[in-house]
């Protein structure tokens, strides 16, 4: 009985890695048509489940949608307010990667962000330990 | 007797859960060689930092002035003496402190410290260079 609960619950990490692959593959071709709010849109929908290999996977796609971005007040501008405490989230995540790279983007969606939704945007994403990204 | 032991045990572990989940960390890097850890806990803030050491000099300038700092750690209150395992220094800040300082004025102190410690590092390489370049002219000249 615990061995099929368990066979069901590895299946279905694999069916929702796999739609995480395709919404990655989707990212990559919205950044290639230079679509970088539909990229970053696409990217922050859905929280994953709490298996860390989606969560990884997703974070690539996100990850791919954040380095994109080159105008950051545009995007959020064009951005629902509803996305940004996920955004946040992914922020938090980027800057404790450690790349130089990653982390200078972070830091500048961060201080535009914080300008835009303020401190409890940032309370919110770290003191949300149920959906974390 | 028996449901009263089962009962203190669950309460023991809701307990636990609880502090683990109120405990948490925040690690934010500005690049590989800089970085903040700030965990909390139920009533006070570890806050550990490591600071740029672009090379041997700054390394050693900045284990020298840091462990001067913390050797004093009464006297600033929210210092810690022994930083956390791989940052160069930590600060501990409780509810008592919360209590006695003004919060504000904490924030604006650590903020402060973290921009003033890379100046202060660069100040003290910048001296030990020119110390070292007046020694080495000085003694050069008798040949």
């Amino acid at each position: 009985m615990a061995e099929a609960k368990k066979s069901v619950g590895s299946d279905n990490a694999e069916d929702i890695l796999t739609k995480i692959e395709n919404k990655s593959l989707k990212i990559e071709s919205l950044i290639k048509q230079y679509k970088f709010i539909e990229a970053i849109k696409t990217a922050l929908e859905g929280y994953p489940p709490q298996d860390e290999r989606c969560k990884f996977a997703n974070w690539i796609g996100v990850h791919k949608a954040l380095m994109a971005i080159k105008d950051v007040e545009g995007m959020l501008r064009s951005l629902d307010p509803q996305y940004y405490d996920i955004l946040m989230k992914y922020v938090y995540r980027g800057l404790s990667t450690g790349n130089r790279t990653t982390c200078d983007q972070c830091l500048k969606i961060h201080e535009k962000l914080t300008e835009k939704a303020g401190f409890g945007c940032i309370l919110r994403s770290l003191a949300d330990t149920v959906n974390t990204v | 007797m028996r449901k009263w032991l089962v009962g203190c045990f669950l309460c023991c572990w809701l307990w636990i859960f609880l502090i683990c989940s109120l405990a948490m960390q925040v690690l934010i890097c500005r690049n590989e060689a800089e970085k903040c850890l700030i965990e909390t806990s139920i009533n006070s803030l570890r806050i550990s930092l490591k600071v740029k050491q672009a090379d041997e000099l700054e390394n050693i300038l900045a284990k020298k002035f840091l462990r001067f700092l913390s050797m004093r750690a009464e006297a600033f209150q929210v210092l810690r003496r022994k930083p956390v395992q791989g940052y160069d220094i930590s600060f501990l800040i409780t509810n008592y402190h919360c209590e006695e300082l003004q919060k504000q004025k904490l924030i604006d102190f650590i903020v402060q410290f973290m921009e003033d410690i890379d100046k202060e590092i660069s100040e003290l390489k910048m001296s030990v260079s020119t110390r070292g370049r007046l020694v080495a002219t000085e003694f050069l000249k008798q040949f």
